[in-house]
Order: C-alpha cells, then sequence, then structure tokens
C-alpha cells in the first residue's frame, strides 16, 4: 500500500471532526442565519442525517473493498478509464474546495488580525506547515489532531463559560416561529460542510480497527452536530437579530468577553487556536488530495508530490476570489444549488455504491442462471 | 581501514600486534615473556616480575602499576608461592590451587584474554612450561565514592549516583532488583578504549525485540573510542537530526530500576555515570523520579507546574514580543499604560529588545558554567548588574522586559532533565523572530511545528508522543497527572509483547472494619 501508516478509528473520528468544525465554527452561524434566523440553533440537526449518510455510504464501499480508497475502487466498479474519469473530477473539486478554505483563512487571518501583511505570505507560511506534516504521513496528522483536540475544545468550552453573562434568553425566541422550514432551508447551506464527511473514504483502509469505523464516524457526525448546536444557541443568544451582520459571530462574541477587567479581548486567543484547528482542516485534505491523486497516477509514493501539490493549492488559494463580496455572491449562489463537496461527498459515492450493487445483483443473477 | 592508511608508518608494527594478539600462550615462558614484551613496548607502566616457585619452577608476574592492589599480590600470591617445599618435584597447577588465595582465577590461554586481563587490572601469572597463564582478580584502582548526583537532586529520594565505574554501576542496580530475572549483557565497543557497554533489563518485562533492536544498533557502532554515554546516545538514536533527546539520560540508579521495571532497558557504559535508558517518550522526559516519592495531589500539581513553566521557556518572550508589537488590545489598559511608559525611551523595537536579553542571557549562563569557581562569583554580579539595573538604566532595555527574560531562564531550570530544557531553550530564538513578524500567528505556526516535528519522532519503535498522541487511554494516568501508586496497576505498553500487570488492583489502603462498634 502507498501509505503504510495506520492510524486508529478514534484518531480518525478527531480528524475528521476537526476537517469539518475548524472553518464551521467561525462561518456557520452567519451562512445558516439568513435562512433560519433565531433557530438556526436547530438546523445542525437536520443536517446531522446528511453526515451520517455520507459517512455510511463511504463505510459501506469500504465494506466492498477493504483495502482500497476511493480512486482505487472507483476503477473496479467503472472499469478503468471511467474510474479515472470520476477520479479526475473528484480531484479537481477537492482542489478548488482545498483552495476556497485556504483562501478562507488567508482572507479571515488578514482582514480580522494582521491587515498589513500580505496574503501571499500568509497563505504560503500556512501550506508549508501543512506540507510538512502532510509529508509526515497519515499518522502524523493522526497524532496532531489528537494534540489539538484537548486544546480546542477546551478553549470552546471557556469561551462559551465566559460569554454567559452576555446572555439573553428572550432572544431566541420565538422557537420556530414559522413552522419547521426556516430552519430545514437553513439546514441546506449546512449540507456544503455535512457532505465534506465523505472524504473519510480515504482513511477507511488505514484504520487498525475497522470494525470500529463506522461507530467512530458517526461519533465525529455526532459531535461536529453538538458544537455547532451549542455554537448557533451561543451565538443567537448573544447577538439576536444582529447575527447576520458578523462574518464569523463567535469571534466577534469572543470579543465581548470582559470578565475583572482583565480577561477581555480574547480574540487573539481564540484566533491562535482557530488557526491549529484549521492547520489539521487543511492538512487532512490536502492530504486526501495528494493521496489522490498519487494513487490516480498509480504512483509508488505520494512524498513527492506534497511540495508541488502545495503550491498549486496556494496559487489557486490566492487566486480563488477577488475579495470578500465576491466570495460571498458566489457562496450564495453555491449554497442554494449544487454545492462542490456535496458532488464529491454524498453524490458521486452513491453513484458507485449503487453500480457497485447493481453489478453485484448482475453477477448474481448471471451465477442464478448458470445453475439453472 | 581508514586509520590505517593515514598512519603508515606504524602500520608493520600494528599488523605485527594483531598477529601475535591472536596467538595462543606459548608453554616456554621466555618466549611468552617475549611476546608481552614486545606487545607491551614503552610502557612503563607495565611491571613484569620474575621469580621462582619453590625453588623449581621459574614465573613471571605482569600487572600495570596503579591498577592492581600490590599488597594482597605480596601477601597472597608472592610470599606462599616463594615459600620453599619439602617435595622434590612440584606440580605447579596443584601448587597454585593450593597456595595462592585469590577468590577469583582466570584461565588464560591466549595473548588476547592476556591483554584484555591486564587492562582491567588483573595481574598475569605464567609459568614455565605451562601453555596456560592465570590472571588473578586483584584489580584495584582509584575510584570516585558514591555521592549524590549534583545534576538531578531531589528532597526527598535515596542520595547515591552513579559512578564512572561501570561495576559499581551495575551493583547499584542490582542492589535494588534482587530477582535474577535482572539480565546484563555485556558488550565492547571502541577499537582503541574497548569500552564495556552493559545492555540491563528485566527478563520477560522488557520486549525480546527491543533488546535485539538495541543489541544490534549498539553492535553497529565502529568507532575508536566511546568516552561517554553521549556517544552512544548520538549513534543509536532513531532521528540523529532532532533537537530532542530520543533516550533518556540519568545519574540516579532509583530513576534506571523504575525505568526497569517498566519494561526499558538501561544502558550502562564504563567510564562515565550517565545511563541510558531506552526507549524513552516525550512526557517521561518531563517526570523526576521524586514524582513517585510524594503524595499523588503534590506530584501532579508539580508536573502541572513544570509544563506551565515549559510553555513559560519557550514561549514568553515571543508572547510579550507578539503582544507588544501587534495585540496591544490584549493588555488591560492601567498594565498597558505601564508598560508604555517603561518603553517610551527604549530606542529598540521589542523584538530586538528580546533577542538582545536572551542572547545575553545565555551567554552569561554558558559563561557560568565554564568559569573557573574563584571568577564565578565575580561574574554572576557582573552578569546580574548588566542585565538588571545597567541596561534598564543605560535606556536599552524596558524593565519590563528584564522581568520576562528573568523569569523565562528560571523557567528553564524547573524541568527536571536538563537535555529536554535544552531544545526549548534554542526553539525559543525562532519562535521570538516568528512572533516578532506575524504576532500570534508566527507563535502559533511555530508551535505547530514543534508539535508535527515531535509527532514524527520515534524512540525506538515508541511513538514520541505517546500515550496522549496515539492515544493510549490506559497509560494516561502517568503522563499529566500521577494517578496514587495504587492504581498504577499496569505498565506502560512499549512494543510488542509486554508483561501487562505490575500489581494487584484494589491495593487503596482502608482501615480494618470493626464489628464491635455502633
Amino acid at each position: 500500500m502507498i501509505e503504510k501508516g495506520k492510524i486508529s478509528a478514534s484518531q480518525m473520528s478527531v480528524m475528521m471532526y476537526h476537517a469539518i468544525i475548524a472553518t464551521g465554527i467561525l462561518f456557520i452561524p452567519k451562512t445558516v442565519f439568513d435562512a433560519a434566523q433565531q433557530d438556526i440553533w436547530i438546523s445542525p440537526l437536520w443536517a446531522f442525517p446528511l453526515g451520517l449518510l455520507s459517512v455510511y455510504i463511504a463505510y459501506k464501499l469500504h465494506k466492498l473493498y477493504p483495502d482500497d480508497t476511493i480512486m482505487q475502487y472507483s476503477e473496479h466498479i467503472l472499469g478503468v478509464f471511467f474510474g479515472k474519469v470520476i477520479g479526475f473530477i473528484l480531484l479537481l473539486l477537492l482542489y478548488t474546495s482545498i483552495s476556497v478554505m485556504v483562501w478562507q483563512y488567508g482572507e479571515f487571518v488578514v482582514s480580522e488580525f494582521l491587515p498589513h501583511t500580505p496574503k501571499y505570505v500568509v497563505i504560503g507560511m500556512m501550506i508549508l506547515l501543512c506540507a510538512f506534516a502532510v509529508h509526515g504521513g497519515l499518522e502524523v496528522i493522526g497524532r496532531l489532531s489528537e494534540m489539538v483536540f484537548p486544546v480546542f475544545f477546551l478553549l470552546f468550552l471557556v469561551i462559551v463559560v465566559l460569554l454567559l453573562p452576555d446572555i439573553e434568553i428572550k432572544r431566541m425566541l420565538p422557537v420556530m416561529e414559522n413552522g419547521i422550514m426556516p430552519s430545514v432551508k437553513g439546514s441546506l447551506a449546512l449540507y456544503t460542510w455535512f457532505a465534506q464527511f465523505g472524504i473519510i473514504y480515504f482513511f477507511f483502509p488505514y484504520l487498525t480497527n475497522r470494525e470500529k469505523g463506522m461507530k467512530w464516524g458517526g461519533i465525529s457526525v455526532l459531535a461536529v452536530t453538538i458544537t455547532l448546536v451549542l455554537t448557533n444557541i451561543i451565538v443567537i443568544l448573544v447577538f439576536g437579530r444582529v447575527t447576520g451582520n458578523f462574518t464569523a459571530p463567535l469571534m466577534s462574541a469572543a470579543r465581548y468577553i470582559s470578565i475583572a477587567e482583565f480577561l477581555s479581548h480574547l480574540e487573539a486567543i481564540v484566533m491562535a487556536i482557530w488557526i491549529a484547528g484549521t492547520f489539521i482542516k487543511i492538512c487532512v485534505f490536502y492530504y486526501a488530495l495528494v493521496l489522490g491523486t498519487a494513487q490516480w497516477f498509480n504512483l509508488s509514493n505520494y512524498r513527492s508530490l506534497v511540495l508541488p501539490t502545495g503550491f498549486l493549492i496556494g496559487v489557486f488559494a490566492i487566486q480563488a476570489f477577488l475579495n470578500s463580496a465576491e466570495a460571498s455572491e458566489h457562496f450564495h449562489e453555491v449554497s442554494h444549488g449544487l454545492t462542490d463537496t456535496l458532488v464529491y461527498g454524498l453524490i458521486i459515492p452513491m453513484f458507485l455504491l449503487s453500480i457497485a450493487y447493481i453489478r453485484k445483483m448482475k453477477i448474481f443473477k448471471q451465477k442464478g442462471r448458470e445453475k439453472k | 581501514m581508514f586509520n590505517r592508511k593515514k598512519f603508515k608508518f606504524n602500520r608493520n608494527k600494528e599488523r605485527q600486534i594483531d598477529e601475535e594478539v591472536l596467538k595462543p600462550l606459548y608453554s616456554n615462558l621466555e618466549k611468552n615473556t617475549e611476546v608481552l614484551n614486545f606487545l607491551y613496548e614503552d610502557c612503563s607502566d607495565v611491571i613484569f616480575r620474575s621469580f621462582v616457585i619453590a625453588d623449581q619452577i621459574k614465573a613471571q608476574l605482569v600487572y600495570i602499576k596503579g591498577m592492581s592492589n600490590i599488597e594482597e599480590i605480596d601477601s597472597n600470591v608472592l610470599t606462599p608461592l616463594m615459600q620453599q617445599t619439602d617435595q622434590k618435584s612440584v606440580n605447579p597447577r596443584l601448587l597454585i590451587e593450593q597456595r595462592v588465595s585469590v577468590a577469583e582465577i582466570t584461565k588464560i590461554e591466549s595473548f588476547d584474554t592476556c591483554v584484555e586481563q591486564l587492562s582491567v587490572g588483573n595481574p598475569i601469572l605464567l609459568l614455565d612450561g605451562d601453555q596456560q597463564g592465570y590472571a588473578l582478580g586483584l584489580a584495584k584502582w582509584e575510584k570516585r565514592a558514591i555521592e549524590e548526583p549534583s545534576g538531578e537532586l531531589v528532597v526527598r529520594g535515596p542520595r547515591e549516583g552513579f559512578t564512572e565505574s561501570v561495576e559499581v554501576n551495575t551493583s547499584l542496580l542490582r542492589r535494588k532488583i534482587k530477582s535474577p530475572q535482572l539480565k546484563m549483557k555485556t558488550l565492547k565497543v571502541g577499537s582503541y578504549t574497548q569500552t564495556t557497554i552493559m545492555i540491563t533489563y528485566i527478563q520477560d518485562l522488557s520486549d525480546e525485540t527491543l533488546i535485539e533492536e538495541i543489541t544490534q544498533r549498539i553492535k553497529r557502532i565502529d568507532i575508536d573510542g566511546i568516552l561517554e554515554s553521549g556517544y552512544i546516545e548520538e549513534l543509536i538514536q532513531d532521528n540523529s537530526y532532532s533537537p530532542f533527546p530520543q533516550v533518556l539520560v540519568t545519574e540516579r540508579p532509583d530513576t534506571a530500576v523504575s525505568n526497569l521495571l517498566e519494561g526499558r532497558v538501561v544502558i550502562v557504559v564504563d567510564g562515565t555515570p550517565f545511563v541510558l535508558i531506552a526507549p524513552t517518550t516525550f512526557y517521561s522526559l518531563f517526570q523526576s523520579g521524586e514524582d513517585y516519592y510524594h503524595h499523588f495531589i503534590i506530584s501532579t500539581a508539580t508536573r502541572w507546574l513544570r509544563f506551565l513553566f515549559l510553555f513559560i521557556s519557550l514561549l514568553l518572550p515571543s508572547l510579550y514580543v507578539a503582544v507588544i508589537t501587534y495585540h496591544q488590545e490584549m493588555v488591560p489598559t492601567t498594565l498597558l499604560l505601564t508598560m508604555v511608559d517603561s518603553r517610551e525611551a527604549i530606542p529598540f523595537p521589542a523584538l530586538v529588545e528580546a533577542l538582545l536579553m536572551e542572547i545575553t542571557f545565555e551567554g552569561l549562563r554558558e559563561a557560568g558554567l565554564r568559569l573557573p569557581k574563584q571568577v564565578g562569583a565575580a561574574v554572576s554580579i557582573v552578569g546580574a548588574l548588566v542585565i538588571g539595573q545597567a541596561a534598564v538604566a543605560a535606556g536599552l532595555v524596558s524593565d519590563p522586559m528584564v522581568m520576562v527574560v528573568a523569569l523565562t531562564g528560571i523557567a528553564s531550570f524547573t524541568i527536571p532533565r536538563y537535555n529536554i530544557a535544552i531544545p526549548f531553550r534554542l526553539l525559543r530564538f525562532p519562535i521570538m523572530l516568528l512572533a516578532g513578524t506575524f504576532g500570534l500567528l508566527g507563535i502559533m505556526i511555530g508551535l505547530l511545528a514543534i508539535i508535527i516535528h515531535l509527532s514524527t519522532l520515534r524512540s525506538f519503535g515508541v511513538p514520541y508522543l505517546s500515550p496522549m498522541a496515539p492515544m493510549k487511554r490506559r497509560d494516561l494516568k502517568d503522563t499529566l497527572i500521577r494517578a496514587p501508586l495504587w492504581k498504577l496497576n499496569t505498565r506502560p505498553h512499549l512494543t510488542g509483547e509486554y508483561n501487562k500487570y505490575r500489581q494487584s488492583s484494589n491495593q487503596k489502603p482502608f482501615p480494618e472494619k470493626e464489628s464491635g462498634e455502633e
């Protein structure tokens, strides 16, 4: 196998948690608020089944081809040519997806914290760092996410607790003012994030305890949902109707914290920890991309691809959008249509799974005919 | 080999020595003496003493001055052997058995064992007409007494430390572990020094493959001399470019023994009080033997304190620079005003100020180590003045900066092991540069880079950051916290097979139930 390292199912679960939540925790409240208003905290619950479905489909495919990633079994299922085509589409989508993530990171850091630093330096540094980790392999990324997780989660809880003095329950009332529809509509935007759980198909073959893959994948989805519900509740309780005015409401909320005149302006610390989370997120996707590319080319080693891929991501990320206005317009269009993450996270695997089942049934029928 | 090509003029002699050494002893005493004389040509410390046993057999006693116990040679070897006997013809072998009152006598058949025995200090007895020589276990040379190790001081715990002698060191281990399961394999490394290296482990606790791996790595070493265990450490570690120590170094027998009991392997090197312990993990480098002698709550608190100060020693100057340069809003207003006030007259940006002071401090610290004791005091006074008052008075650095530097300096001393404190001292500087250029983002990037590097490290197959990453829930009881002893039922899992349980469970002490009450 191209990757010799192995990770445990719980490591995979933590990796996926970071991969979804790192950007989600900042941008989801605003994105969902447009549709769901004060019901944003219900939306993650509607998106939860979709995340679970992505993991389940990936797991089913993994059961059929236990030692392969999607790049390999797409060829088994569709034949070499169509398999390669699907693989190519998938890689392209991953490329754009990561580039958007890196752009988001760069834009956010530059606009909120280092306004005088050129964006390509901020982005380049992060990509170099990720390249260093990806070069270390899957095991290293797994360990990194385990190291970062407790800090990330603890800080999140601390922020939530410190925001408690500023909350007001009546801001989230009335619950379900216009029925459940607004929150369901809000969850549409969440599909972008939850569909990303699909890339778990790159990690299933490298688990030490494969039988626990589904369980830990599910736990990961659940943890993401709970974190998002908590985030959205606290954001709506602090900001109420003005949530939509902030790009990153949780970060802005952290600015609000002021306890005993000493604990104030925590947003720099929040940003530092958030960078650690984003770093894991980019690493996970970056690794999936590098591994996928290597498998698409049938290479025996993926490490030589790390730097060139990183360079491409960097270039794409800098060129992705001119400014945040263009980006938000893009997201607005995309989240109401078919999102790219939905394609590679859910639709392609679903398509592959159905073809695989049809072929299997055919084989059974043939066998049945032969018997007769 | 390289050496021999370089010193061509010595080549013939060396080759001859190599040939002679491999030969067995002759039965002719004169010939034997001649060969030994040839081998030890120009070695004025090697003494040849010829005498006659019981007026009949010629004999030769060879020893190295200062390495053998001369009084014992006189009273237990020479005196009894030179006594006259009534018998007409004596059997020399029988005579030696009868008269030489020395506990340890090894029989020698070739010149290389002869040389080996001589160089550890055992006198050699050669007889005329006998192809066998005798090495008498009368080695005695000056060694340091067992003292308290100055590098690893404890408040509570044994006060003994390893010494330079490998025999003393292994005896210290054996005195603590009485079980015959304690095994010691001896290897000789160094073509000239022939340094003794003992691989010590407890059978059934250490993984066989681990012992095999360590033995192989040590056997692979081909070097002219081993002067300290640092040589071995550098030649057997997994990642030789990493600044982080991948082998635990200790001077304390109790630390070595506790590691042996956890299934690790202790490598004792002759000539140094520092023994190596492999494999090791990042967290075990922050543990002190004392952690297990104090109450577990206190030990846990101490461990947290160490980690806190680890972060301080790594990050404090960088945080200061980042906050002052980029994130002033993080500081409460009144404090900010004080800081700005003291920085007003300083001509440098915070980064330059920090670098200046940190480098000065590191220089002073290094100088303090090397300076002769007589001058040491003077330097510390000058250092205190330069770092503290004069620099502030001259308007070169601000008061808060002095505090930061002092705190950083103190912080790195709270780490119980010197060799893990050094990389963090070093890494402080690149992180400072990152902080000066990117603020908190830079610090985070630097920190993440360090964690990535630590995640890639392994020590003899054991991930460096385990049991935190990869997570081993059962082994967490002895990393960030120190669980009570009655909870430490299992050994940490290192590699492969291991003996899981170290004690029986349910050992929490409780008062005897008294039925008479109530």
